[in-house]
């Protein structure tokens, strides 16, 4: 068709744009390739090393009272008073290799290689040998002053307590490795074959928990319980596991954000250390340390000092920034900024040339173009089929009369006393859940957070209780209801609309970058849709076209919420359409026997949607540029990526003008496009000619 | 005389708001039967039409289709309509599909036919009516003539038991009004059973063999076509009278 070729042209063509647009492409060319650079900076370890004078393999380190200790292979125990910046040898009773060690309640305690436990019960006690439950034992926890647990191979758990060993009998039998105690009665244990247990009376009885889909196999190592919200553990293959429910119910696999939303950290670990609700450390064999300070989403790989080349076994922390990690060889290192990378200012040209800028950013920013035309893409898919469906609801004509009419008044009668007592019911059960919410006057409008459930039951038991009400007092008549000077009609309460109107007044009343983190965060949707996906089809693995699409929980909340918001404007638009086709045209496809949802379909909702291409189109713009919100919930689409080239450039002008072009390009595309489409669904005499 | 068609008992429509549009109105329509309802505005002409394929509920009264009464809320009333044709004042052809796709629409989606058999029996219909040049137009395209042809066109194809004209040339200029009529005129020397509202006289004296006056939602005459030259009722001669004025 010539049409099309002239339409080509038109997109393509430098010669066809006119003389504004291309003294304004040049302008812009020129100021972004003319501004000057910003200063950049370059990166150094956090890490100091101490000299620890041994060159055993030191396995475990403690914080007890103001002195560090470390212990190691061959008996060999080390203190520091200065914050481990000097360390002295301590007399030690053993020559066993020293594995494991724990702090707390004032006491420290070691274990031995043998499943000896030397014991110092008060911080200037000396040590004492409390004996050994025997061996196979690899870690142990104080969870009193007197009082430890040790676990070890084969699901062994000791607890010495008042004096005795006692061993717990559990029917657990995967290989323990570590133990972490909140308090004296809750604790975690992990293990071999994603094995997670967990005590609530100190260790005498321990209960299973399930691993997270995707690391049942794994060897769990290390595992921390911060508070009562915060639990996290680490498998020996860089898997990162969290659990964020009180009594540790439910755990999580971390996507891991700087892995590309892997699930592992491509490193072996060793041991975990958490130091507060959001900060966790790492250590690994092949000299590997890192660093998250959001829960594992970012993990910075730390920058390990000139001259160590050990395996990492174990931290001592003595506040969430100071503190040391000992490893193989006598290593002994020491940071006051949690390990962290140290950010050093000076100017690095790297950037400042736009050539080596963009070098840098061209990848990122195509990464975030793809990621925005997918959210986009399927987010446009989504919200229209949503916008359809909402406006088939909001005009259909069916009301309370239409589905009761025609049925014999005595079975409408039942129904309604059957639904009345229904009704009723579940009205009562949710209301009587929410005295126990604490609430008083005008809080309760957050009833429906406090207690979904509840409020679901009792906004459904409203609603069916009127509803068999109404069923209940049907005498063929249809009558309406006066009270006062207000008449009402109950029958012609048409309930699809009404279920339309409450969804589009909810989505447009509240702020979509609200909707977006109650989407992902708070529902943790795409997660969930994840994790049905896996339980239904198998792990998803990390390339194939389920991955794609379903690989990244951020990506699925996102087209969900930009679907279900831009529906609810779609809805509107579509609507406004269907009624502006005239009403005769629902009677010709009636009259010649087609039913409602056939002459929907095939006569109104063709015109409509022709009609209503311009509207949909401003729709779909705006959600293009809404999907820019989809960076709060960490998915990295354009803006996102902005914000990451300019932390690490720092060229703030050049990385946001790229942004905005790049959108520009989008929506523009996106223009194009549906001006072809409604050129080429025009039909002779429908809607306002010219509108293109 | 032949077999009754259509029925109509003691039709009675009250318009929520309590407008009595059609108080107690009955006729019969037989078996190749033409019959012309005429009377001035508001007089309920297009109420009753519309009750007769229950595009309107009535409130009282009952229609009989073939010996079956039609307006029960379990009667099918899909099927009932895919056996009554409608052909309306303003056309209301299906803007977005052409000639050919407007009339095989209900064939095909209704009667379940192939697209093959379809477009045969359309093109039938269409030939009928004096359009097959046209089959490929979109309707915007058609002169009014044309689009109430087609209008036509659709409601034969779908070989109703009765069609029913709803002013079917009062949208229509008046130099256009020519082909319609001859086409409505052809069906009925045909023996097609139709029901026209009309606001012309004169074709209704020619084409119809029987005329119901009504006025004020009641019949107020009836009788065949030769009324119209002798109307009985005072009623009907000032309204006939008013007519003859117009034109």
């Amino acid at each position: 068709m010539n049409s099309r070729r002239v339409g080509v042209e038109r997109i393509f063509s430098w010669s066809a744009l006119d003389e504004k647009t291309r003294v304004g492409i040049i302008v812009s060319v020129f100021l972004l390739v003319a501004i000057s650079p910003a200063v950049g900076q370059s990166i150094e370890t956090g890490w100091d090393i101490a000299e620890s004078g041994v060159d055993s393999n030191l396995n475990a380190a403690a914080v007890h009272g103001n002195e560090t200790w470390v212990f190691g292979d061959g008996g060999v125990m080390l203190s520091s008073s200065d914050e481990g910046m000097t360390w002295s040898a301590m007399n030690s009773d053993t020559t066993a290799d020293l594995i494991s060690a724990d702090s707390a309640y004032d006491s420290m305690a070691v274990l031995d290689s043998t499943g000896s436990v030397l014991m110092k019960q008060g911080l200037d006690a000396d040590w004492t040998n409390i004996g050994s439950p025997g061996e196979g034992m690899v870690d142990l926890v104080l969870i009193g002053q007197n009082s430890l647990i040790l676990v070890g191979v084969d699901g062994a758990i000791w607890r010495y307590s008042a004096s005795n060993w006692q061993e717990i009998e559990t029917q657990f039998t995967e290989n323990l490795n570590d133990i972490s105690f909140l308090d004296e009665n809750n604790g975690i244990a992990c293990g071999e074959n994603g094995t997670l247990l967990f005590t609530t009376n100190g260790g005498i009885s321990w209960n299973y928990r399930e691993a997270p889909t995707g690391s049942s196999d794994s060897n769990l190592i290390s595992v921390g319980y911060y508070n009562p919200y915060r639990l996290y553990a680490a498998s020996s293959d860089g898997q990162i596991l969290s659990s964020t429910t009180t009594s540790a119910q439910n755990w999580n696999l971390v996507e891991i954000e700087s892995e590309g939303y892997n699930t592992s950290l491509d490193e072996n670990l060793k041991s975990i250390e958490v130091v507060s609700a959001s900060i966790i450390l790492f250590a690994g064999p092949d000299n590997y340390l890192g660093v998250s300070l959001d829960g594992g989403n970012i993990v910075e790989h730390n920058i390990i000092p000139d001259g160590i080349n050990t395996s990492f076994n174990d931290h001592a922390m003595i506040d969430y920034q100071k503190g040391i990690v000992v490893g193989n060889q006598g290593v002994i290192l020491l940071t006051d900024s949690s390990g962290k990378n140290d950010l050093v200012g000076f100017e690095i040209p790297d950037y400042g040339n736009f050539g080596e800028f963009s070098e840098y950013a061209d990848d990122m920013m195509l990464d975030g173009f793809k990621a925005t035309v997918k959210i986009v893409g399927f987010g446009i898919l989504f919200g229209f089929l949503i916008g359809v469906i909402l406006a088939m609801f909001k005009t259909a004509p069916t009301n309370l009369k239409g589905l009761v009419e025609g049925r014999p008044n005595g079975i409408v009668r039942t129904l309604g006393g059957g639904l009345a007592a229904v009704g009723l019911y579940l009205f009562w059960e949710g209301v009587s859940g929410f005295s126990e919410l604490g609430l008083d006057g005008i809080e309760y409008i957050f009833t429906p957070v406090g207690d979904p459930r509840g409020f679901a039951m009792f906004g459904l038991g409203i609603a069916l209780t009127l509803l068999g009400l109404l069923f209940l007092s049907n005498n063929g008549k249809f009558s309406k209801i006066e009270i006062g000077r207000v008449t009402l009609n109950p029958w012609k309460i048409r309930p699809l609309n009404s279920i339309a109107t409450l969804y589009t007044d909810f989505f447009r009343n509240t702020p979509l970058i609200v909707q977006f983190m109650f989407i992902h965060f708070g529902l943790s949707l795409g997660m969930e849709i994840q994790d049905a996906y896996e339980s239904v089809f198998g792990d998803m693995g990390v390339d194939g076209f389920d991955y794609w699409l379903l690989g990244e929980s951020a990506f699925i909340s996102a087209i969900f919420t930009l679907g279900l918001n831009s529906g609810a404007y779609q809805c509107e638009t579509i609507r406004g359409a269907i009624a502006a086709i005239p009403s005769g045209q629902m009677e010709a496809g009636r009259s010649i026997g087609l039913t409602y949802m056939g002459t929907m379909k095939l006569v109104i909702m063709p015109q409509a949607i022709r009609i209503c291409i311009p509207p949909i189109g401003n729709e779909m713009v705006n959600l293009v540029l809404n999907s820019s919100l989809a960076m709060v919930i960490g998915y990295a689409e354009l803006s996102r990526q902005g914000r990451l080239i300019i932390a690490v450039t720092f060229q703030i002008f050049w990385a946001w003008g790229m942004v905005m072009i790049s959108y520009f390009v989008v929506t523009w595309t996106l223009a194009l496009l549906l001006r072809r489409l409604e050129e080429k669904t025009k039909i002779p005499g429908l809607g306002i000619s010219g509108g293109a | 005389m032949s077999e009754v068609v259509l029925s109509i008992r003691d039709l009675e429509k009250t318009y929520p708001g309590g407008v009595q549009a059609v108080r107690g109105v009955s006729f019969d329509v037989h078996q190749g039967e033409s019959v012309a309802i005429i009377g001035s505005s508001g007089s309920g002409k297009s109420t009753v039409l519309r009750c007769i394929n229950r595009l309107i509920e009535p409130t009282g009264g009952v229609i009989e289709l073939g010996g079956t009464q039609i307006n029960t809320p379990r009667a099918n009333v899909n099927e009932i309509r895919s056996r009554i044709g409608m052909v309306f004042q303003s056309f209301e052809l299906f803007a977005h599909l052409k000639v050919l796709e407007n009339v095989t629409l209900g064939l095909r989606h209704v009667r379940g036919m192939s697209k093959s058999e379809a477009d045969k029996v359309a093109m039938e219909v269409l030939e009928r009516v004096d359009l097959l040049e046209r089959v490929d137009a979109y309707p915007g395209n058609l002169s009014g003539g044309q689009k109430q042809r087609v209008a036509i066109a659709r409601a034969l194809a779908m070989k109703p038991e009765v069609i029913l004209f709803d002013e079917p040339t009062s949208a229509l200029d008046p130099e256009l009004i020519g082909s319609v009529l001859k086409t409505i005129r052809g069906l009925a020397d045909e023996g097609l059973t139709m029901i026209i509202v009309t606001h012309e006289i004169n074709f209704a004296r020619d084409v119809a063999d029987r005329i119901v006056y009504l006025d004020k939602g009641l019949v107020a005459e009836e009788g065949p076509s030769s009324i119209i030259n002798n109307p009985k009722t005072e009623r009907m001669q000032r309204f006939l009278a008013s007519m003859n004025e117009e034109h």
